[in-house]
């Protein structure tokens, strides 16, 4: 039998290490519920989002707390102008969505290798260290990171919530979501409302480039592997599902991490994409699709 | 009289709304049917759920007395139901002459296999249909319009191209929808009498209109619907002069 | 001159895979990403049928081919029942999970790929003969995707795309059409993929990334979706302006985010001022 301290670490350890997925995930799924989006060009703001904070702290030895105010600002800028001078473009012309796969993933790259240009591909640490003291909670190792991990993503999926739930600047972003065309009738704006997600989405963005960065090493590239990740969580939690896709993140952690104890590790990311391999060609339909209205939503 | 649809009890509902709520309905050959009734009475769906748009819920359709609602769209239309749509969808970066070309019943130019490895034939099947297209553009006056470009044309012309795209389908039933809808002039003319000569020359014909005056041309029968359900079935005038469909209808 | 043949067979090969690539998705209007996995499992069924068989290479391509039509059928009959959109993502994790099964699997190598891939045609007559193959089927894959596309099948094909629903209500069966066009296009893919295989007699997962699926996206893009020779140029171009900065002698840290720099600026440029392409007709004038 398995020892219930070591499976509560497993568990732990596993919901922690989601966290930083789960908040990406929750704002890309967001994304796509609102403007009926796969934006990758998230995986462009994730490394804008990093290499801010990490310009701001080891280049110019900003405090803490700066450094994430500042990566908000450039996060929140590139996300806006994107939605302002790209998106609205291709919408106003009615582009396929195609184009606007194209676009999302283009610039995704082009910020990265503008990125990779001025940093290298060299993995780089938020802070010198990334090792976070750790304390021994009922036989269970918890880490500071653990704990900043888990609060910023139950913090962050709860104060979405109470955003969706009772402002009227949230409860629109689901009117939209449902009929962009109907809303606009109602004299909500689309417009402002798919800006509204795009600075929801940069703060999440933050929230998880900061965990990532303060966890491991990132090269430029990495954004792009994560947003795939992104797109898992989306895909297994149902599209415009945008907790059940956070959940479904959690989920996906935690099976990765209970693998470990009947698989060896090089079969854990196996695992993942088995899910999503399953998934897209015996169930398509199982993968519930109620918002599924890609071209109508973002093409018109 | 010899049957050509039959709809037997069909049920529809999205969600909460009852898009057809138990409809009965036949068309016998030679017969031109008027489906009238106000917005959103389910003309349109039944027409979607006739031509296999649609799946019922429950019911039966059948055609020449094989059932046919278990059949997918594209062979539906093989079997013979030629149908317009309200808002046309003409091939919009296709010639005239090449909207009409992909739609016949058989379109042998549809399988690779046929055009790789019997090319001949198929291209003879295509000189087969050019010639059909003609014809049917010469009986609408519409021959030199053959080779431009669909956008092209005037409102009025595309409604007409739309018609002839459906008739190059040769099949027992014709469903057309508002095809009087934005056309006036010579158009409304040449669309009245291509529909009589189709029916004349043994087709079912059902047409949704808004156009009273085109329906009581047309028509010996009609049928009003609303909320989904047949509320009446009679010669056009006694459908007009129902007091109950005239207040539902013409808001009189 | 070693080195410009190899270079040459490469644009040969990209353009067969951009050239089938704008088959599915310029003209099939099919919205998939994945065209560089139906390249690897070409690549890898005949890598691995040279390596543990002794049947005839051409045999081995074909097979490559015919593996990667099987993959394409099922993936298309799967995710288009759903609706075409679903397609792309589909498609996408299709992709990933694929990549990520090659990664795992003892038979394919591993993350580190699959070498010793046996040299079939040996002595210095090796380069021409794979340039003249590879030149000779990119040549034969453009003409007979023309082919396709023109007659009656593509009358076909451009009714599907340009109103699917009325195009089915006539008789047409839209369905069987995609899936043959995705069918046909990822099979032309695994043949790029097999001879691939036996001329660099190395494969290995980084090859098919998403990043090359950008990349092919990218040459059909900017050379004119849905036109003949749109995705000529568009390989042509993308190979080759890589090869003109390689003259620069730049450190390799800045050549290659340069190289990409251009890529994407270029493909931006084009999406928002020439969306047809360079060989596209601007759709303004098409919808006038």
């Amino acid at each position: 039998m398995y020892d219930p301290i070591i499976l509560a670490q497993i568990f732990w350890t596993g919901l922690a290490s989601a966290s930083p997925h789960v908040l990406m995930t929750v704002g890309f799924a967001l994304t796509l519920k609102v403007t009926g989006l796969w934006n990758f060009a998230q995986a462009g703001f994730m490394a804008v989002a990093f290499y801010t904070m990490y310009m701001a702290l080891n280049w110019l030895g900003l405090p803490i707390a700066v450094a994430v105010l500042l990566a908000i600002g450039t996060t929140v800028a590139a996300s806006l102008a994107t939605e302002a001078y790209g998106l609205q473009v291709l919408r106003e012309r009615q582009s396929g969505n195609l184009t606007f796969f194209i676009f999302t993933l283009i610039l995704s790259e082009f910020l990265i290798y503008v990125i990779t240009l001025i940093f290298g591909t060299e993995p780089q640490t938020l802070f010198k260290s990334i090792l976070s003291p750790v304390q021994i909670i009922g036989g269970v190792a918890v880490s500071d990171w653990d704990m900043l991990g888990v609060g910023l993503m139950i913090g962050g999926m709860f104060a979405l919530w109470l955003f969706m739930t009772f402002t009227r600047d949230g409860q629109f972003l689901t009117a939209v979501a449902d009929n962009a065309k109907l809303a606009e009738l109602y004299g909500i704006s689309a417009r402002r409302s798919y800006r509204v997600t795009a600075v929801i989405a940069s703060l999440f963005i933050v929230a998880s480039m900061y965990l990532i960065g303060s966890h491991g090493g990132i090269v430029p590239n990495t954004p792009l592997e994560l947003v795939l990740s992104a797109v898992l969580g989306t895909l297994l939690g149902g599209i415009g599902r945008v907790f059940a896709a956070g959940a479904a993140s959690i989920f996906l952690a935690l099976i990765q991490s209970f693998s470990i104890l009947f698989l060896a590790s090089r079969w854990q990311n196996l695992l993942l994409y088995g899910f999503l391999f399953v998934a897209i060609l015996l169930f398509p339909r199982g993968v519930r699709l109620p918002k599924f209205r890609f071209a109508l939503l973002a093409g018109r | 009289m010899t049957e050509v649809l039959r709809v037997e009890r069909l049920n529809k509902r999205f969600g909460g709304i009852v898009v057809s709520d138990n409809v009965d309905l036949t068309i016998a050959r030679g017969e031109i049917l008027g489906l009238i009734g106000p917005n959103g009475a389910g003309k349109t769906s039944l027409f979607n759920l006739i031509s296999g748009v649609l799946r019922p819920d429950s019911g039966r359709i059948f055609l020449n007395g094989e059932p046919i609602d278990r059949s997918k769209l594209f062979r539906r239309a093989r079997m013979g139901i030629a149908r317009t749509w309200q808002h046309m969808l003409l091939f919009r970066t296709m010639t005239v002459i090449d909207n009409l070309l992909v739609a016949p019943r058989a379109y042998p130019g549809e399988s690779i296999l046929r055009v790789t490895f019997g090319l001949g034939a198929v291209r003879a099947a295509d000189r087969q249909a050019r010639d059909r297209a003609m014809a049917i553009l010469t009986r609408m006056g519409l021959e030199h319009t053959a080779e431009s470009m669909v956008t092209d044309l005037p409102f009025g012309q595309q409604k007409l191209i739309g018609l002839a795209r459906t008739l190059m389908n040769d099949g027992p039933l014709l469903l057309l929808d508002e095809p009087m809808a934005g056309v006036e002039g010579a158009a409304y003319e040449t669309i009245k009498t291509v529909v009589r000569e189709e029916a004349a020359s043994g087709r079912a014909v059902c047409v949704v209109e808004h156009n009273v005056s085109f329906i009581r041309d047309l028509c010996s029968r009609a049928v009003f619907m609303a909320n989904g359900k047949i509320l009446q079935d009679g010669t056009v005038e006694e459908l007009i002069s129902s007091s109950v469909l005239t207040e539902l209808y013409f808001g009189v | 001159m070693e080195y410009l043949a190899t270079v040459a067979i490469l644009i040969a090969l990209y353009v067969i895979l951009a050239a089938s690539y704008n088959l599915v998705i310029g003209y099939g209007g099919l919205a998939t990403v994945a065209h560089p996995i139906f390249f690897a499992i070409g690549a890898y069924t005949a890598g691995l049928l040279a390596i543990h068989t002794d049947l005839p290479p051409v045999l081995n391509v074909l097979l490559g081919a015919v593996a990667a039509m099987a993959a394409s059928v099922t993936l298309a009959a799967s995710s288009l029942r759903v609706s075409g959109d679903y397609l792309l993502i589909a498609s996408l994790g299709f992709q990933l999970g694929l990549l990520q099964l090659i990664r795992n699997l003892e038979l394919t190598g591993g993350p580190g790929g699959l070498s010793n891939i046996p040299s079939t045609i040996v002595g210095a007559a090796r380069t021409p003969i794979f340039l003249a193959i590879t030149i000779g089927l990119a040549i034969a894959s453009v003409l007979a995707i023309r082919a396709i596309v023109q007659g009656p099948y593509g009358r076909a094909i451009t009714a599907m795309r340009d109103e699917e629903l009325a195009f089915t209500a006539l008789g047409r069966n839209a369905m069987t059409m995609k899936i043959v066009i995705f069918a046909i296009g990822c099979g032309i893919a695994g043949v790029a993929g097999g001879i691939y295989a036996y001329y660099f007699q190395y494969i290995s997962p980084d090859q098919f990334e998403v990043l090359q699926s950008a990349q092919i996206l990218t040459m059909v893009v900017l050379g004119g979706m849905g036109t003949a020779y749109g995705p000529v140029v568009g390989a042509l171009l993308l190979l080759a302006i890589p090869q003109a900065i390689t003259f620069l002698h730049l450190p390799p840290s800045i050549m290659a985010p340069t190289q990409g720099i251009i890529f994407t600026t270029l493909v931006l440029i084009f999406l928002f001022v020439r969306p047809a392409g360079i060989m596209g007709v601007d759709s303004s004038k098409v919808r006038s």
